[in-house]
Formats: C-alpha cells, structure tokens, sequence
C-alpha cells in the first residue's frame, strides 16, 4: 500500500507536490477525476487513478482538456466532487467553458489543479495561468510547501461546494515534482449518490450572473480573510515586507536568513491570491515603507497589491513597490532563493552575491568532463527518427522547398539536429495541421511548396481533427503525417482512443485514426516507418498529389516496446564498415545519429553501444556495407 | 577523369543545374543519394570533397577519347557513330519474341541466349510498366522473367542504382542494357580509381536514345487523359507520323509529339550520345522498317559474344543498305551538333563545353 490509501491520520510521509494534490482530493472525498496529460500535472491524475479502485474513484484520460474539464463539470453538477487537472496550455483549451462555467454555477466542489512550467522546461510556451482566475472571476489558491499542497487542495472541495464555483488550484514544475514532508489527514467516508437537479445555462442571463459572480467572490473574498494559508512572520514593526505567494514563500525565507536579515525584513506569504485577502494585507502593510514582491513568473500579486495600495493610499502612505516593474525580478523564468537574494542585496545595498557570476560556467565545464556533450534527441530506437529522415528524403527528392509544419510531442525536437532541422513552426496542440490548412490554399499566390503537417496520435485527437475536416472542405493542399507510436508518449504513455486500454490498464474500445480519416473522406494511407525506402517513396508519391492527403507512420515507442519482450542484439562488423572513406562518411554515428551507434575511436569504426541500444535495426537497413548485423544471426 | 569533387558538387553542377539523367551511378554507393521514380537527390551532403559519385556520373566532365581508350583500347575514327566493329540489321529468330518486342526483339533474343547458355548469370534491365507508367529497373537471373521486359521506354528508370545494390549483394557476371548515359556512367565506373562492382558487369547492350521524358510531367499530363494504371504500351510509329501512341485497355490515345516533347528531360537536349557508343552491342530500330533492328558491334568481346549467338541461331542478320548507314550517321551527328549548341547556349561560353571533354579532331566536327 502506498502513502496515498494509508489511513494513518498524523502521520508524517514523504510525498510529491502532485501526490499531495491528490492525497488532498482524497481527503476531500473526490469521486470522479478526468484529465489529459501534461507536465507538471500529469501526477495528479496519475495517482488518483492508481487508486481509483481503492476509493471508488472513477478516473479516466480524456481526449483533450476540455471535455476533461466538462465531464468532471458533470460530475460535480451531479452533486459529486470532481477534479481535474492540466498543464498551463491545457487551462487555454478549457477556457471556452471555463467563462461560462463560472456563470452558470456548479454544485459539488469541482476543482481545477493548473500546473504551470515556468522556464518551459517541458513546454511550447511559459505561461502564468493565475490570469484565468482574475478573467473568469474565480478563486485562486497557491500552495507554498507540499503540506499545503494538500490542505489546500482538501479546502479547495469546501470552497468551491460552498461558492457554486470552480476552484483554481495552481502549482508550478518546482512543487508538482520534488518531494517533501506531509501530515497525513482523516480519510472520509464516501456516500456521496449522483443525481442531477436544477439549471446550468449560461448566456440568457449572462448580465445578471456575471453580477452574481462579483458577490461569489466577494464572499469568497471574506473567506480568504481569515484564511490560515495567508500569514506573517518576521520582526513586528519591520519597515521592509517581502510579499510573496507560492515557491516564493521558500525561497524568500532562505533568502532573508541567508542575508541575515532576520530581524529588520517580514515576509507576508498569501496562499489564496485571487481574490486578494485586502484587510489582512492592509493590516500587515500599515507602517511599513518598502515590499518587494516575490512571486512566479507574471507580476500577478504585483499588480493586484498595487491596485489595492492606490486605494488604500490614505490610509497606508506612500508605499515603495519593487518587484519585476522595478527590475528587481525578471517576469519571466523560474523563481529561485538566488534572485530573491539578489533582489534584496541590491534593494538594501549589501554587497553579497547569491552566486559568483562565474558559478555557472564553471559548474557546466566541469560537468562536461564527466558527462559527454549531447544535443537533445529521440532515444535509440524511436520511430520519429526514421519517419523525419523519410520526410527529408522526400522533401529533398522532391526539391520544391517544402517543409514541415509541428505539433506538440517528442517529434518536436525534430525541429533540431534530432529530426534534421527538417520541422519549421511549432505552436499550440493541433496548430501544425491548422497552420498547414492555410498554407494549403495559398496557390493562387504562386505558392508552390509542398506541406507536411506532423501530428502525433495522441494530438490526433486532442487538437487536429478540426482542421483535417476545414482541409478535406476547402481542398487544401496539405500531406498530414500521423507520427503514430500508439500513446502519449512524452508525457509517460498514457492511453488514448487509439490505445485499446484506459486509465486503469483495462482494455477499451479504440478509435482508428484511419477510420476518422476515411470518415471525413481524406485518402488515408498507414506504413511502417522503418521501412524506409518504402515509406519515402510513398511519401514522395502522396507529396506529388493535390488536396489533403493523410499518412500515419505506424510504430510503437521503442521505450515501451523494449519492455515487452527481449530485442535483438546488434553489432557492427568493423572489418565491412566503411566508416570515414567515401561510400559512408559516418552515416550512422554522424547523420542519422542515433545514440544508440558511437565512433571507435580506436579503431576508427562504427560501434554499438549494447547498454542503449534497444535493437530495432534501422541503422542495419541503412548501413551501406551491411556492416550492423545481429548478434548469433547467420551472416 | 577529373577527380577532387564531390557530392556537394554533383548537387551543384549537376542536379541543380537540371543535367541529371537518373541513370542512378551515384544511387546506392553510400547513404546520402537517393532516388525516387526519375528524382536524384542528395538529401544531405557526405561531407567528403571527393567522391564516387560524382567521378561516376555521366554529366561530370567526361573525356570521351579518354574512355574510349579504356572500352576499346584505341580512340575513334568514326565521330558520328563511335568506335565499331561491324554495323547490320538484325532480328530475333524467335517470332514469339519478335511479338512481344516493339522492333526485331533482338535484344530479348540476345539476353535470353546470354542467361540460357550461362554467359552471364544476372541480366539488369528494364521492365516498362511498374504500374502508374513508370518503368522499373529489374535484376534478372531466369530468361523467362525476360517476357515482361520487353518493349520501349520513354520514361528513363535508374538502372544502375539497380544494379550498384545487386554488385552490392555480391551479383557479378551481370549482363546490362542501358540507354546511352546508363552506358556512359558505367565504363566510367568500371574506368574509375574506385573499387566497384561495376567490373562485375561482363555484356552491356546499348540501346539507341534520343530523349527520354520526364516522369513527373509527363505522368501528369497523361493522367489527365487517362487512368494510368489502363496504360498497356506506349509507341512512336516513325515519321511522319509525329504522334506517340499509347495504347489502354480503353482504347489507344494518340497524342501530338509536339505536345509531348514538351516533358524531354532538359538533360536530353546536351546529350553527345545517340547510339550507345561506349557498350559492346548498340541496338536501335531501323526507320521504315518495322521487324528488324539497327546493329552495332563495336568491342572484341561484344563481338565474341555476338558470333557465338549467332552461331546458336538466335538472331538473323543482314546487311544494312549504304543509304541507311549515312542516315543514322546524319542523325547522330545531328544530335551531337545540337547537344554543342545547347551547351554553349548555356553556358554562354564557346569554349565551357560543361562535361564534354572532346578532341581537337572532334571539336573541329562539331563545335
């Protein structure tokens, strides 16, 4: 049994930040949890659905963010609690019902975790989802610690169930996935039946709701007055406050211990940021003469604090703000102690470094001497490899300077020297095959380039649906290529409808990417990319045809594969590779570049790294002296 | 040879410059070229300066004389026709064959003795129809898989990128038939520094060639006409007729060859080589008469082989009459002077002949 099911209220364990977000939903009593995958936030599901037999839970992927958001929606219309939980672009597809989910209301609590990625370590773009919550008039919660992340989390149900409202809970990448200490809270019995009554509409009465919406918040407002996630600690009549919310908590007070300035700087933590707890900061704010804002990402709290300076103007005087208008923090990036010290260093004019500015070379030039320099590429063995260098081919054979619209999947390396440089934009989920759409019709403009949109299978679904019926409708002249490797790959291979298996690891039904393409009518065709001379030369024939065309390269992510049975072993017979001469030049190690094949210094050959190389034989059909062999295979 | 270039080069003065022929010497020799139907290209560059393919290619500088000397041993004496040892008209014995053939269905009879008494052990051809008009080169080791190789193409297929993956395969004792650049850049490579298979080929049957038809165009202009896949044989009846037939299962459509000249390879027109002059055995069509075919011995080793084949009555033979000598003479050198022409014209420089490195004797001929 994990931490998660442990009934051992007191206890103290050691959990994931999305792992308290969902021992907090537990705690909470949730019923029903619909996601789709994305980091950070991919754990909270995840774990709920681990447990979903345990609790009686019922939890599912869904096909895309939004219809996650409208089934839980359901859920919680029907009187039961619901959760569910998304990346920051993830919050971008839901927002169309988001604005009139807050209209129309809600019944049992239904909160939206949003998990932010600043910096976008594992993201097409940074964003501060906070926003949503000032736009769509509704409450935001930001846990500082892991413990909070709980308890929030659990207070989040009560909150939503007693304001009819959605509740946004946001992490970032930096809580959803370290780990720390959390008291375990009571499990609570579950008796909850679904039954739906009453009228959700929103639109008829829009004015009169959105009127209704501003009284919620207000008395969501009072709530947060109170709130034990608000609170202040530091030196009574400090001059000096750090307000802060989220990770800014943390690093705030490392910050002021590292500085030593314990005794002459406060911090004020805000846990529940929209709306603003204003008499509780008021009253913390009434003599002092400086803040600085510690917070992630957009100047969200900075903003908001200084609307509610200017009108608290008489009372508290004249306030100075320093936070990212001022310079003293970039809006953008990750938080860390490092830019609050500095922030503080250069505000009260100390002479500290957080870091000496030579830190961060000299840590990279000295990891270097262990760890050899890599570019960013797919793993030994992934089918994107070979359906980007049949692209290449193609596009190259067919030397009208077409070129390669994106999506968002592992094949957006593909972008870089992983896929040959060969994808040209990448926007949201779905934007490839949209973007394609309209370079599709632009030939009465002389424009004559072919265009490949890429698309994953997951984000088939998700997102490109849409414009593949707008393609087939006008004509337009696009080659979609499905990169199918039979799941969500990049974010842990979740299943979707084309998988066969939910959620739970159960079989489901599928829907065929094929059958929706025959469905609205595009030629469809479905190949194997490692058979590659085949694929680039259909490839090459779809590219010389009009109006949409679809080709699904078919092929499991080799990560899951190699788990599944036992691959074969390759090896390069050095005594035929061609290596440096003329006929090869390194194809292998150099150009097509598989980490799995590396450069025998020695010898001056190509070699197989056997600890990485998950045998799926590529490089053997490319190799040209039939160098890369099978291990015990007759030759 | 000139040597010190590479692929870098071959995509710069060759491919970019619309001068490839496809014959498909470069294609197959090492990862970075490919082709698709009639497309070469270098989809990215090796990095070497110096390479096979393009010594191999038979756009790159080419000294005839110097060729000459390595396939014959001697340089020529004949401008217009190249180096030959005899020339006749000649058709298979075989009526059967002489059906299936467009012309005297010498060469299906001249390949069916070379693989049936052993004197090759692979034929590397072209089968016409590979469905969707596109012909595909194909490796042969049975003489009844010859059948369906039958006909005439217009439409060139990479032959020899067939056959550097059967050399590859370790195939030798291979018996060619190519169309006048195939031939080219196949003594070019049996010539070259380079360590080939190519030596493996033992019999190269020229064919005569006076353009071939870009794939893409061309398929794209018929499709407009007709369902390509119903397309069962395409012909040029001989002048003055001026239409390409092509025959379908829905009828024959005649079209006007000056329609369809409009999709000639740009490569055609600097084209120095009408009869095949660098294979063993050239064979073409004689004009105005349908069942036999133009033929020309031009090596010892061509010659040996055509004595032995005519002595196992494969092929008749006659006499070609003095007037249809002088015609095909003229008609060769019709090509060559307008292949100087073209290439002057591009170039824009009487003397940058691009890949032609020709004698003093022949310059004087033609330029």
């Amino acid at each position: 049994m994990g931490t998660l099911e442990l009934d051992k209220p007191g206890k103290t364990v050691l959990m994931m930040g999305d792992e308290a977000i969902a021992r907090g939903a537990i705690e909470a009593g949730v019923d029903f949890c619909a996601s789709y995958p994305g980091t950070p936030a991919t754990e909270v599901p995840e774990s709920l659905a681990r447990v979903s037999e345990h609790f009686g839970i019922y939890a599912e992927w869904s096909t895309n963010e939004i219809v996650a958001f409208e089934a839980a929606t359901a859920a919680s219309l029907a009187g039961l609690r619901a959760l569910v939980a998304m990346k920051q672009n993830g919050v971008n597809v839901c927002a169309d019902f988001l604005m009139t989910v807050n209209l129309a209301g809600i019944n049992g609590g239904l909160v939206l975790v949003a998990g932010d990625d600043p910096s976008a370590i594992s993201s097409s773009n940074e964003q501060d989802s906070r926003s949503y919550a000032r736009y769509a008039d509704l409450p935001l919660l930001e846990p500082a610690d892991f413990q909070e992340a709980k308890d929030m989390t659990k207070w989040a149900f009560e909150l939503s169930e007693k304001l009819g409202l959605p509740c946004i809970l946001r992490s970032v990448t930096r809580l959803s996935h370290s780990r720390g200490n959390v008291k375990l809270g009571v499990l609570p019995e579950k008796t909850r039946k679904a039954k739906f009554e009453g009228v959700y509409i929103s639109g008829a009465f829009a004015a009169a709701q959105h009127a209704a919406l501003h009284q919620k918040l207000e008395q969501a407002r009072e709530e947060f007055e109170t709130s034990p996630f608000n609170f202040y600690v530091g030196p009574k009549k400090a001059k000096f406050v750090i307000v802060t919310s989220g990770t800014g908590w943390l690093y705030s007070r490392e910050a002021v211990a590292a500085l030593g300035l314990e005794a002459k700087v406060g911090i004020l933590k805000i846990g529940t940021t929209w709306p603003l707890p204003e008499k509780f900061i008021v009253d913390h704010l009434k003599n002092v003469a400086e803040i600085l804002i510690a917070e992630e990402v957009d100047p969200f709290l900075e903003q908001n604090i200084k609307i509610l300076l200017a009108e608290q103007a008489k009372t508290l005087g004249p306030i100075e703000v320093y936070g990212s208008k001022s310079g003293h923090r970039p809006a953008y990036g990750e938080m860390n102690q490092d830019k609050v010290v500095q922030a503080l260093a250069s505000i009260r004019g100390l002479q500290l470094k957080a870091r000496d500015e030579k830190y961060i070379e000299q840590a990279k030039e000295l990891a270097l001497t262990y760890i050899p320099p890599r570019m960013p590429t797919f793993c030994t063995g992934c089918p994107h490899r070979a359906s980007l260098w049949a692209i290449k081919s193609a596009l190259k054979l067919d030397g009208r300077d077409g070129f390669v619209t994106g999506d968002i999947g592992c094949y957006a390396i593909g972008a870089g020297p992983a896929g040959y440089f060969q994808i040209k934009t990448i926007h949201c989920m779905g934007g490839g095959i949209g973007l394609a759409n309209g370079f599709g019709k632009l030939d009465r403009f002389a424009f004559n380039q072919p265009v490949i949109a890429v698309c994953g299978d997951s984000t088939f679904y998700h997102a490109a649906i849409p414009a593949l019926i707008n393609a087939q409708v006008h004509n337009s002249n696009v080659l979609m290529v499905v990169l199918d490797n039979g799941g969500t790959a990049m974010t842990g291979f979740q299943p979707h409808p084309g998988s066969g298996f939910d959620a739970l690891g159960r079989s489901a039904p599928t829907v065929e990417i094929e059958n929706i393409c025959r469905g609205i009518g595009v030629e469809v065709r479905v190949r194997d990319p490692f058979e590659i001379s085949q694929a680039v030369q259909e490839l090459y024939d779809m590219l010389q045809e009009d109006g949409p065309r679809v080709m699904v390269f078919r092929r499991r992510c080799f990560r899951i594969e190699a788990k599944e049975k036992l691959q074969k072993k390759y090896y390069v017979d050095q005594t035929r590779c061609i290596g440096d001469d003329c006929g090869c030049a390194r194809f292998c190690s150099r150009v097509f570049n598989c980490p799995g094949i590396i450069w025998d210094q020695e010898a001056q050959k190509a070699k197989i790294d056997e600890v990485v190389c998950t045998g799926c034989g590529v490089c053997a059909t490319l190799c040209p002296g039939g160098a890369i062999k099978v291990r015990g295979a007759a030759s | 040879m000139e040597a010190g270039k590479g692929s870098a080069d071959l995509e710069q003065e060759v491919l970019g410059q619309s001068l490839c022929t496809s014959c498909g010497a470069c294609v197959n020799i090492c990862p970075y070229i490919k082709v698709v139907r009639d497309r070469v290209a270098v989809i990215e560059p090796c990095g070497l300066t110096e390479g096979k393919c393009y010594d191999f290619c038979p756009r790159t500088p080419t000294d005839i004389a110097a060729l000459d000397k390595s396939v014959f041993g001697k340089t020529r004496s004949d401008f217009s026709l190249g180096p030959y040892i005899s020339i006749e008209m000649a058709q298979a014995k075989d009526s059967e064959i002489r059906c299936r053939a467009q012309y005297g269905g010498v060469i299906s009879a001249l390949m069916k003795y070379a693989l049936d008494a052993g004197e090759i052990k692979n034929a590397v051809l072209t089968r016409p129809f590979d469905g969707a008009m596109m012909p595909a080169s194909v490796v042969v080791e049975e003489s009844r898989q010859l059948e369906e190789c039958a006909g005439s193409n217009y439409v060139s297929s990479a032959t020899l990128a067939r056959m550097n993956e059967a050399t590859r395969q370790g195939k030798n004792s291979i018996g060619l038939v190519g169309i006048p650049c195939q031939v080219m850049a196949l003594r070019k490579m049996q010539a070259s520094r380079h360590d080939t298979g190519a030596k493996g080929v033992k019999l190269v049957i020229g064919l005569f060639c006076t353009w071939a038809l870009s794939y893409k165009g061309f398929s794209e202009f018929l499709k407009k006409k007709v369902d390509l896949s119903q397309v069962r044989r395409i012909d040029i009846p001989p002048p003055p007729a001026n239409v390409m037939v092509v025959e379908t299962t829905a009828g024959d459509i005649r079209l006007s060859l000056d329609e369809v000249r409009k999709f000639i390879k740009p490569t055609c027109s600097v084209c120095y080589d009408m009869t095949s002059e660098f294979a063993d055995v050239s064979v073409g069509m004689v004009e105005g008469v349908e069942d036999w075919n133009t033929f020309i011995v031009r090596t010892p080793a061509g010659e040996n082989f055509i004595d032995k084949a005519k002595k196992a009555g494969v092929i008749n033979t006659k006499p070609l009459e003095e007037t249809r000598l002088e015609h095909l003479k003229q008609a060769s050198s019709i090509k060559k002077k307008r292949a100087v022409d073209a290439i002057q014209k591009r170039t824009n420089d009487k003397k940058n002949l691009l890949y032609l490195r020709l004698s003093a004797q022949e310059k004087k001929k033609f330029l």
